[in-house]
């Protein structure tokens, strides 16, 4: 048996037969990267979204938000205003360490607003903008939560007809939003 | 023209007559133009004037070939059927206009959309001046082969008209936007005075071009007076002489503002009005809770305003003093609208939006606004799309890429010739340092 493996092993059909096994396993590799690749880079512009309509208007880009529906910065989650700046709890401004930005006499410069996007997004579009459904998808190690913003519209963002998506009551999806939870998966 | 003018029997007659003539046609097309910016001038208009100049100053330093050039020349007839006085007053006259003959350098077509991008017929009549002074010393002090056969005059003439169409155009964006006072902020202007606060040192009163330290902080100027406070400690004095007229002490207070018959002042949380010579927390116009904030306030002859943020949305409001009527002036549920003054029926505040800060001046209630200073916005913008994924359907709040700043666009001051601003610079541990601009109102 063992004279039969060093056999194989050493003779020239064995060698044919390792070298086409590893061919076959460079080229399924290659075809494996190539898809997930193609995947990644497809017509979605964000995680886990997979059809065509576009980002709610946000005001950093990425149209993060967080549980109740208000933009955060998708970098790094931290609450934006209506002008993209960072935020505290209450609303007013920070600077890049978290503290609060003073006016000259010490007093903590004012709010701007700071608006629920799909709220937002309704008002400018001209609808009354409300989240019905949502679907979820593991993105960079967290489960996010894809948010549609829908509405009493029949275009949508994109300036197409709008899909039903996970809208009700004869609403249809205006535009995407989404929710990075903490849950890992 | 040299020639005709050297020919004279009597030079200096001839001469003036032309200068004259000159003055007298640069005044009326430039003065026109002036009168004309004041009322269609606006960015575009500025942007495009601004580029010509620039342009021309290329065109001038660089000895390019002057384009466009005017072949329409001055009726030679007249020297021989009219007194020369006469004919020399009418070149000129023609000639002062700009539109007639050749010009020597690219910077003559500059001059007129500078005039209409000014608006400003004081200034158009100080261009008219120069323009005509450049077209007359020549003809009148130098010789026809200075310029006209020797190209080094020429080129040197080129060359000089670039150097003072450049130091124009800095001295003019210096002008639109000119440093008054660093550290300085909270302006408060009244005719040709102005006041304004010194972080940690106080209030200043600029007065016939001498500045006074005042004993308080925080002060505000309107009709005859000027108004500080040290402390919960009010002054309220008259402004030439800064003897006082009222002091009392106010709890809590913090702005001022003082016109002709109220002063109105602003706590933590709430706006006061009540008569200038009386004391006594008078009637409460506004009232908010925190977070909310009110701005600054500022007065009218019955009117106080003030804005009001909340992250629901930004208000300018007006309340008249007398009737208790309140006006709402402007508001946005996505823009921050901030420290508003006024004078004469026209608004100036600051509007802080996702893509730009701005300095608008409009009609009291509503118009048409124009920007008279802008910086951009205060937060960037990501790619729009997550890494490895396309860009197809992400949505950049901004159209073009913003041009980031740190610095915000806080108080104002309105005066009849100036908008005043302060532009805050964040310092360390939020805290922010203040620096007050001067913008022409154009």
């Amino acid at each position: 048996m063992l004279s039969e493996h060093v056999a194989g092993a050493t003779s020239r059909r064995g060698f044919l037969a390792r070298t086409g096994r590893l061919l076959l396993g460079l080229a399924s590799g290659g075809y494996v990267v190539g898809a997930i690749k193609a995947q990644q880079a497809e017509a979605f512009h964000f995680c886990g979204h997979i059809y065509t309509t576009g980002s709610c208007p946000h005001p950093t880009g990425l149209p993060r938000i967080d549980a109740n529906g208000f933009p955060l910065r998708a970098a790094d989650g931290e609450p934006v205003d209506d002008l993209g700046r960072p935020v505290d709890k209450l609303g007013r401004p920070v600077d890049a360490r978290g503290k609060l930005l003073r006016d000259p006499d010490g007093n903590p410069l004012p709010p701007a607003p700071r608006t629920r996007l799909c709220a937002k997004t309704g008002r400018e579009f001209g609808f009354r903008g409300q989240v019905d459904g949502a679907w979820y998808r593991c993105c960079n190690g967290h489960i996010r939560k894809l948010v549609d913003c829908c509405g009493y519209t029949k275009y949508r963002i994109n300036g197409d007809y709008a899909l039903t998506g996970y809208c009700y009551s004869g609403r249809h999806v205006f535009c995407v939003m989404y929710y990075d939870t903490k849950i890992a998966c | 023209m040299a020639g005709t003018v050297r020919a004279a029997r009597h030079r200096g007659r001839a001469g003036a007559a032309f200068a004259a003539g000159l003055a007298l046609g640069a005044a009326a097309i430039f003065v026109a133009l002036g009168a004309l910016g004041a009322l269609v001038s606006g960015r575009a208009v500025v942007v495009g004037a601004v580029a010509l100049g620039v342009v021309a100053v290329a065109s001038d330093a660089l000895g390019l070939r002057v384009r466009p050039q005017i072949r329409f020349q001055v009726p030679e007839p007249w020297r021989r059927t009219m007194p020369l006085p006469r004919a020399l007053f009418l070149y000129g006259l023609l000639l002062g206009t700009g539109l007639t003959t050749y010009v020597p350098a690219t910077a003559a077509w500059a001059l007129p959309a500078l005039s209409l991008a000014l608006g400003d017929v004081k200034a158009s009549l100080a261009i008219a001046v120069g323009f005509a002074a450049g077209r007359a010393l020549p003809v009148l002090f130098l010789s026809e082969t200075a310029i006209a056969e020797r190209p080094r005059g020429l080129r040197l003439l080129r060359v000089l008209a670039a150097a003072s169409l450049l130091a124009a155009l800095v001295a003019g964006r210096v002008e639109a936007a000119g440093t008054v006072a660093s550290p300085g902020g909270d302006p408060s202007a009244a005719g040709a005075d102005l006041a304004w606060q010194h972080p940690g040192v106080g209030g200043f009163l600029r007065r016939d071009d001498t500045t006074t330290q005042l004993p308080g902080n925080d002060p505000a100027i309107g009709a005859t007076f000027v108004a500080w406070h040290a402390g919960a400690d009010l002054t309220v004095a008259d402004r030439a002489t800064l003897t006082p007229v009222v002091q009392e002490s106010v709890p809590g207070l913090q702005k001022l503002a003082v016109s002709r018959s109220w002063l109105a002042y602003r706590t933590a949380n709430e706006i006061h009005v009540r008569p200038v010579t009386e004391t006594g927390p008078g009637t409460t116009v506004e009232k908010v809770k925190a977070p909310a904030t009110l701005g600054r306030p500022a007065l009218g002859v019955d009117l106080v305003v003030f804005h009001r943020a909340t992250a629901a949305g930004s208000w300018i409001t007006a309340v008249n003093v007398v009737s208790g009527k309140r006006l709402r002036l402007r508001h946005s549920s996505d823009a921050q609208l901030l420290n508003p003054s006024l004078l004469d029926g026209r608004l100036l505040y600051v509007r802080a939006s996702r893509c730009s800060q701005q300095l608008v001046l409009g009609p009291l209630r509503g118009g048409r606004d124009r920007v008279l200073y802008e910086l951009g916005p205060l937060a960037g913008q990501d790619a729009g799309h997550e890494r490895h994924h396309t860009s197809q359907g992400e949505h950049l709040p901004c159209p073009h890429r913003p041009r980031i700043t740190a610095k915000m666009l806080w108080t104002t001051a309105l005066s009849p010739t100036a908008a005043y601003v302060t532009v805050l610079r964040p310092g360390s541990r939020g805290r922010t340092v203040p620096t007050l601009l001067a913008v022409s109102r154009g």
